[in-house]
């Protein structure tokens, strides 16, 4: 049924007789032709074995590209839009993205979502399951639904790629958003940073965000949409030093409230009081800027995903008589 | 990787150990960040200090350049800030020495009279709270102790650099610490006596209350008595 046998011939020639290769093959054979069948399409799996057999035990190339070739070929022959193939990655686990590249399917939860800097980038942010947090990107042009943060999600059919050493998701147009109805774990791998407030970064503050998109705005300009209208929001994004290393951290309202008992209304009525938004960062300076604080949180990316935040209370006593002691010692 | 500088890590230092800090480690590369090699083998480009500020005096009137003084219990740093430090600047203005305050700052080496001297340059200076002071007071002590050990072991590269330029006496070092972790004991235990003091006062002041109360009690009565007496209608009847 499938016309043209470009390779026919030299298939001849190929050594047939070791048992492990046509194992292999026929396991990736049998993929092949479940992929197509749940789509509705019957296909020969001979000669799909014969290809296979060519290209990777003949030409030597790898696995993956002849899977790719023989699945376009299929596709072409059958005239078969490329979205309407139901292709499923396989389902792995973030600790397992190791290579770009890669297609893949993930259960996760979206961790965190940051400012996307480029109007290429719907969305950007961290997911996570139980064996770690990764970043990922939504592209613009996939067209994909929105993700919002603490919801799990089937992620399928993405892309990994890597990054500035760092390895991250892609979700493009083949992909495939939905929304799970399962909590998905995030690792326990929390960890407890004790450090001097160093830095707060200038878009902290009393900021605008994008009524669309929820970005940050500067000077009344979403990155994405423009000229738009925006919200208030409260935020610091400071740099947390212990001395060794530092992190970065975001602390929304909340954060603030319980640091300061700064909230929002308290923030506008500071900002309508001096006629300038600017006190608001200002006040957050001179209130945190230097203080040591302890936070409780989740790495992932470049941030530290604060879950707990509070002022450090001093220090013991006793503390210094131990040290006091060791040097004596 | 080599795209992105990192962020420069705020070492933690008292002001005796930086000040005998007089090796410039020369950056490889163009853009490279400066270090200044101190006595106890640490490189440091941004410190974090925490102390009283003493002195702030603009160095030439109109000049817009301001020498402060910071004093740590082992010594004292000098910075300076200028228009290059807008956020500095500004804070420093609305202080007024003495007055504990946080400094996050670069590291500067300068040579006066054919020898070397460092200062501080402050990005940020904000007004902190005694406990603040003693957290640094603690964790610094604790950062110098573990770099005296790293000395002893005499292992990384410049550990020993530092014995070669420096050759310092860890004793002497391990005494500053002692010193400064002394001092925020006898703090503490000033403090216990101020509060034992404010409880017997506190007692006192109770004390005094009720007595003051019971005698406004009494007043009352006596007051009640004499308006009794005022309004005794006894001799109108009687007559």
């Amino acid at each position: 049924m499938l016309g043209k046998n470009i390779y026919f011939k030299r298939i001849n020639v190929v050594n047939t007789g070791d048992k492990m290769k046509e194992d292999r093959i026929k396991q990736i054979t049998d993929q092949i032709v479940d992929l197509f069948r749940r789509s509705g399409y019957e296909v020969d799996a001979k000669e799909i074995s014969k290809r296979l057999m060519l290209l990777i035990y003949e030409f030597k190339v790898p696995e993956s590209e002849a899977i790719r070739t023989v699945k376009n070929w299929l596709m072409k022959e059958l005239e078969i839009p490329r979205e309407k193939l139901a292709i499923e990655s396989p389902l792995v686990k973030i600790a397992d993205i190791t290579k770009p590249g890669q297609w893949i399917s993930l259960k996760a939860k979206v961790v965190q979502l940051w400012d996307s800097s480029s109007p290429n980038v719907s969305q950007v942010g961290l997911i996570g399951d139980e064996t770690g947090i990764i970043k990922f990107i939504i592209w613009a042009k996939s067209g994909k639904g929105e993700v919002e943060e603490g919801k799990s999600y089937l992620f399928r059919n993405v892309v990994t790629d890597s990054f500035q050493g760092r390895m991250q998701v892609n979700i493009n147009r083949n992909s495939e958003i939905i929304e799970i109805d399962e909590d998905i774990k995030l690792p326990p791998r929390e960890i407890e940073v004790i450090g001097a407030l160093v830095a707060i970064q200038q878009n902290s503050g009393l900021i605008q965000r994008c009524k669309l998109c929820n970005r940050a705005m500067t000077k009344g300009f979403c990155p994405i949409h423009g000229k738009v209208e925006g919200y208030d929001d409260l935020r610091v994004k400071g740099v947390l030093d212990d001395g060794e290393n530092f992190y970065e951290i975001i602390l929304n309202e909340e954060n603030i409230k319980s640091l300061i008992g700064m909230d929002l209304e308290k923030a506008k009525q500071i900002a309508s009081e001096r006629l300038d938004r600017n006190a608001v960062l200002s006040e957050l300076k001179s209130k945190l800027l230097g203080r040591y604080l302890k936070v409780k949180g989740t790495r992932g990316g470049r941030y530290l995903i604060v879950n707990e935040v509070e002022f450090l209370k001093g220090v013991d006593k006793s503390e210094i008589e131990k040290l006091v002691e060791e040097i004596a010692a | 990787m080599n795209g992105v500088r990192r962020r420069e890590v705020a070492r933690r230092i008292f002001a005796y150990e930086f000040n005998k800090s007089t090796h410039r480690i020369q950056p490889e590369e163009d853009k490279a960040p400066v270090y200044v090699l101190t006595p106890l083998g640490m490189r440091c480009n941004r410190v974090f200090v925490v102390g009283a500020l003493l002195d702030k005096d603009e160095i030439k009137p109109d000049s817009g350049i301001w020498r402060i003084r910071v004093a740590d219990p082992t010594g004292a740093f000098f910075g300076y800030i200028g228009r290059f430090q807008p956020d500095a600047l500004e804070s420093l203005m609305e202080i007024e020495p003495p007055e504990l305050v946080a400094i996050v700052g670069k590291v500067r080496v300068f040579e006066r009279d054919g020898r070397l001297f460092v200062s501080l340059r402050p990005e940020y200076i904000s007004v902190v709270d005694s406990e603040t002071r003693d957290y640094w007071i603690y964790e610094t002590a604790l950062k110098t102790l573990e770099r005296i050990r790293r000395m002893e072991l005499k292992k990384d590269e410049d550990c020993k650099l530092a014995w070669q330029i420096y050759n310092p006496n860890l004793n002497e070092f391990r005494h500053i610490v002692k010193q400064a972790l002394n001092s925020l004991k006898e703090e503490f235990e000033l403090l216990e006596e101020l509060e034992e003091v404010e409880e017997k006062r506190f007692i006192e002041e109770e004390e005094f209350e009720r007595i003051k109360s019971k005698e406004e009690f009494e007043e009352f009565e006596e007051e009640f008595e004499f308006e009794e007496e005022e309004w005794d209608l006894s001799d109108l009847l009687s007559e």
